[in-house]
């Protein structure tokens, strides 16, 4: 299993130090990772703490996996800075392994992934044809209704991080595509 | 790998680590704790083993297989060591690597300056 935030493992971990576990980068979104990389909040723990608590969080995630997991500390006080290159991943993907959500949640956004297409210059067939792939035919559900995207104008459609590599590749094949990503106030 | 020999790498790894320390140079401090490290764990290794591992992942299998403790530091701080070439560390991470090093120095029974 490789979507930890999923199975949410249990973990003995200092829980007044760590805000939280997140999984984040390529395992959120495919089914067959390469590692799984996991980033690990702190606050107010010194770094040689951090080392050591990461090191044992590490080993029982490896007890959930056969693939390697990468884990790195972050310290809440720096994880915004500007030389985190990490942070914008995390934001963007990163689910709690904790509560299973995204970490965004934890800071009142939500996250999603915005796919722009064109349909211009397109016969009428190939219209059609995009049109099933994302809305669906007779009984068959289509990719939005499938994964529980929406379209949010014409040629823009927001739909979930962990989702983007099957419309990619579905909606690709047809069109040009260009996917950005965003975080949304979650509603009050 | 001849004794003399990793004893030699290990201070000469050392000091440079505690000069870079010094004038604040916390990546090449990073990089050459961890290095002394690896030496000592080598230095275990030899006297433990009667030889040296031929690489990385040698070293990280013997360890986990056979010295858990060893394997746990050694693991913990690796991903620092890779991370000093393309991110910024500090000060405060060298000296807990240090510390590691100090570790591994009382296991083996070797002084370091």
């Amino acid at each position: 299993m490789y979507k930890l935030w999923q199975t949410k493992p249990e973990l003995e971990y200092p829980k007044t130090k760590i805000i939280d576990i997140i999984q984040h980068g390529s395992s959120t979104k495919t089914n067959n990772p390469n590692d799984i990389d996991i980033a690990i909040i702190y606050k107010n723990t010194p770094i040689k703490e951090q080392l050591t608590e990461t090191q044992k969080i590490k080993m029982q995630l490896e007890k959930h996996t056969d693939k390697p997991i990468h884990t790195t500390p972050y310290d809440y006080n720096t994880f915004f800075d500007e030389g985190n290159f990490a942070m914008h991943n995390i934001l963007l993907e990163g689910r709690s392994i904790i509560t299973g959500k995204y970490f965004a949640e934890k800071l009142g956004f939500t996250p999603y992934t915005e796919i722009k297409y064109t349909l211009k210059g397109k016969e009428k067939k190939e219209k059609i044809k995009f049109n099933y792939t994302l809305n669906g035919k007779q009984k068959k559900y289509g990719l939005l209704k499938k994964y529980g995207g929406t379209l949010i104008a014409p040629g823009l459609i927001r739909i979930k991080p962990e989702h983007e590599q099957i419309f990619k590749e579905k909606l690709e094949k047809q069109t040009k595509i260009t996917i950005t990503k965003t975080l949304i106030k979650k509603k009050l | 790998m001849n004794k003399e020999v990793l004893k030699k790498t290990i201070k000469e790894y050392y000091e440079s680590a505690e000069e870079a320390q010094q004038k604040n140079r916390p990546n090449t401090a990073v990089i050459l704790y961890y290095k002394c490290l690896v030496a000592l764990v080598d230095l275990f290794l030899l006297k433990k083993e009667g030889n040296t591992p031929s690489s990385h992942t040698n070293r990280f299998k013997t360890t986990k297989e056979k010295y858990p403790d060893i394997y746990f530091i050694l693991d913990k701080d690796f991903p620092y060591y890779q991370d000093s070439y393309q991110k910024i560390m500090n000060k405060e991470l060298a000296e807990a690597i240090k510390e590691d090093v100090q570790t591994m120095a009382n296991k083996t029974g070797t002084r370091i300056p």
